[in-house]
């Protein structure tokens, strides 16, 4: 039975990829977004090559996770895909898996690619070779908490992608911003500090500073129980929305089938 | 007026199916799209083997009932669906293998080829590589989709998508179809195939259910009609006996050869006292139609004539189907518009 699940997952997490890397959207808010943040951050700074490559992984990590999952269902909605998967013997928890591991797959592919040629561009020194796996397990926990907020978002019962990018947008920018990887925590002021540890990107980068230079802010466990502790949290709210939203979304369709 | 139960019909429905097991049976549908009861309270029972039609106007509740039958809306506590005698709505996933579904819109992947699309569902139900390729071939020859096996399923016509619709519902041997009008917006060569098709599976054992606006098409293949109205089942018989139960008059329509003296055709005007003339044919409404041909076969031997192309048209099931909306949208206080 629970092989026949994973079965199941896996598939809807092939589609997924096959179906959606190449979307407008994916590439847009997933590859150039981050691209362009990166440039117009880094040009005409004085900035040490160590904090900018913080600040490029833990960006293409949240931006490329964050790219797929928000978009798969309101297309699925729009094409009616999303009901040939229903009538079939699949769960709500399948298709959301599904999505996950796809949005998960193509963060961590992208971000890895970018972080290989950082690294081999400007030889980053990691103060040990532990912390190398750590790092990957940094950005392997913060692409599925952001694949798990894009799943949040399209909770939303709408088929159209622009809605729900608007959303995630509203919150991608703000979480950012306020996440140390501009200005490092240790020079914030109390109230924006205090802000930042609303933003799981906080502890991301306090991670890879961890890992880089040993510059961290919080302990290292700390980053690792706070980033578990999102992917909790959004997981368990993107279930129990995308429950309550679901037959919401199909009248929905019902509706907009009849205009 | 609802028939559904009327339990004299139910126990002739079931002495005429004979020992065929019920094959789905539904009690107490209802859904709610905020005021608007889309189904309400509707019960049915479909025998294997049997192709059950359901007719009804737009926002009818037709696609609902389906909707509800397949899982994809939530039952509301009353409702109860089984399945060959199993209750589905303790495990709604273990039973939806049982059903093939064909929409009226195609729900493939637009992006995927004929091919993926048949792979992934093949997946999903947990069939083996080797089984689905070997199922899908078969399929894509029996609706002649085999050259457009590698063809985006975005390019291709209505008719072809709605023929992969058809082999993606069966993919997975499924002994329930559910046909959504699946010929709406079809050319007549796709129609024909896929009346044929349904025939087929129909003499392979399967049970199907179907939705549709054309009469011609539930005339023809259903054994049986459930006409549904503002959410309720209005009617539930077989073609035949809904024509016969709501025959008004029959039109016959003659030609003579060779011309009538004036003697003959007062003979005939006093026999059919609403006869007229028109290009060349004689036509009167009938209420009896076997008793007039009789005497219309009388006038001819005693007058030697020769009576050609003729023709007796009965009411209907559009006609059946107009009246019994109409006599229940009145009892329910008036005709939408």
């Amino acid at each position: 039975m629970i092989s026949d699940a994973l079965n199941r997952i896996w598939i809807l997490s092939k589609k997924n990829v096959m179906l959606y890397i190449n979307r407008g959207p994916v590439l847009i808010f997933g590859l150039m977004f981050p691209f362009f943040m990166t440039l117009s951050w880094v040009i005409g700074r004085d900035i040490s090559i160590n904090h900018v490559f913080i600040g490029i992984v833990s960006m293409t990590s949240f931006f490329t996770a964050t790219a797929i999952s928000p978009v798969v269902l309101p297309i699925e909605t729009r094409e009616k895909s999303l009901e040939r998967i229903l009538v079939s013997p699949i769960s709500l928890n399948e298709i959301l898996l599904g999505i996950v591991i796809a949005s998960t797959l193509y963060s961590l592919v992208i971000t890895s690619i970018i972080t290989i040629i950082f690294f081999l561009m400007f030889s980053i020194v990691f103060i040990s070779l532990t912390t190398i796996f750590l790092m990957f397990f940094g950005i392997c926990l913060m692409s599925i908490l952001g694949s798990l907020l894009g799943v949040l978002v399209a909770a939303n019962p709408t088929d159209r992608t622009s809605d729900v990018m608007l959303i995630i947008n509203l919150i991608k920018f703000p979480l950012l911003f306020i996440s140390g990887i501009f200005i490092p925590l240790q020079n914030l002021p109390s109230n924006l500090l205090f802000l930042s540890f609303f933003s799981p990107i906080t502890f991301l980068a306090d991670l890879l500073r961890f890992c880089v230079d040993g510059s961290n802010f919080f302990m290292y466990q700390v980053d690792i129980i706070m980033l578990t502790m999102w992917i909790v949290v959004l997981f368990i709210l993107g279930y129990f929305l995308h429950k309550k939203t679901m037959p919401k979304r199909l009248a929905e369709t019902k509706k907009m089938k009849k205009k | 007026m609802t028939f559904q139960n009327n339990n004299t019909k139910e126990i002739s429905q079931e002495l005429e199916l004979g020992k065929r097991p019920i094959a789905i049976k539904v009690s107490n549908l209802v859904k709610r799209f905020d005021d608007l009861i889309a189904v309400n309270d509707v019960s049915f029972k479909i025998f294997e083997g049997e192709i059950v039609g359901i007719l009804g106007p737009n926002g009818a509740g037709k696609t609902t009932t389906i909707r509800l039958l397949t899982g994809i809306f939530k039952l509301e506590d009353k409702a109860n669906i089984e399945i060959f005698n199993e209750d589905i709505t303790k495990n709604l996933s273990k039973y939806k293998i049982n059903f093939g579904i064909v929409p009226e819109v195609s729900n493939a992947f637009s992006d995927f080829t004929v091919w993926q699309n048949l792979r992934f569902s093949g997946g999903i139900y947990g069939f083996p590589k080797e089984k689905v390729e070997k199922r899908s071939k078969k399929l894509l020859e029996q609706f002649g989709l085999i050259d457009k096996m590698h063809s985006k399923t975005k390019a291709l016509s209505k008719g072809l998508k709605q023929r992969l619709n058809f082999c993606l519902a069966l993919l997975h041997e499924p002994s329930i179809l559910i046909l959504d009008e699946p010929t709406s917006g079809l050319d007549p060569i796709s129609v024909k195939l896929m009346r044929n098709r349904i025939l087929q599976l129909k003499k392979e054992g399967k049970t199907i259910l179907i939705t549709t606006h054309d009469m011609l098409e539930a005339q023809t293949i259903c054994d049986r009609i459930l006409i549904m109205n503002r959410g309720k089942i209005i009617a539930d018989e077989d073609p035949n006996t809904l024509r016969e139960r709501f025959k008004s008059t029959s039109t016959i329509r003659f030609k003579i050869d060779g011309v009538l003296s004036n003697n003959q055709k007062n003979t005939l005007m006093d026999i059919f006292d609403n006869i007229k003339e028109e290009d060349n044919y004689y036509v009167f409404s009938s209420d009896d139609d076997i008793k007039d041909i009789f005497m219309l076969y009388n006038f001819s031997k005693e007058n030697n004539l020769n009576i050609s192309d003729f023709k007796v048209k009965e009411t209907s099931l559009e006609e059946v189907f107009i009246h019994l909306i109409k006599k229940d949208s009145i009892s329910k206080g008036g005709l939408e518009k």
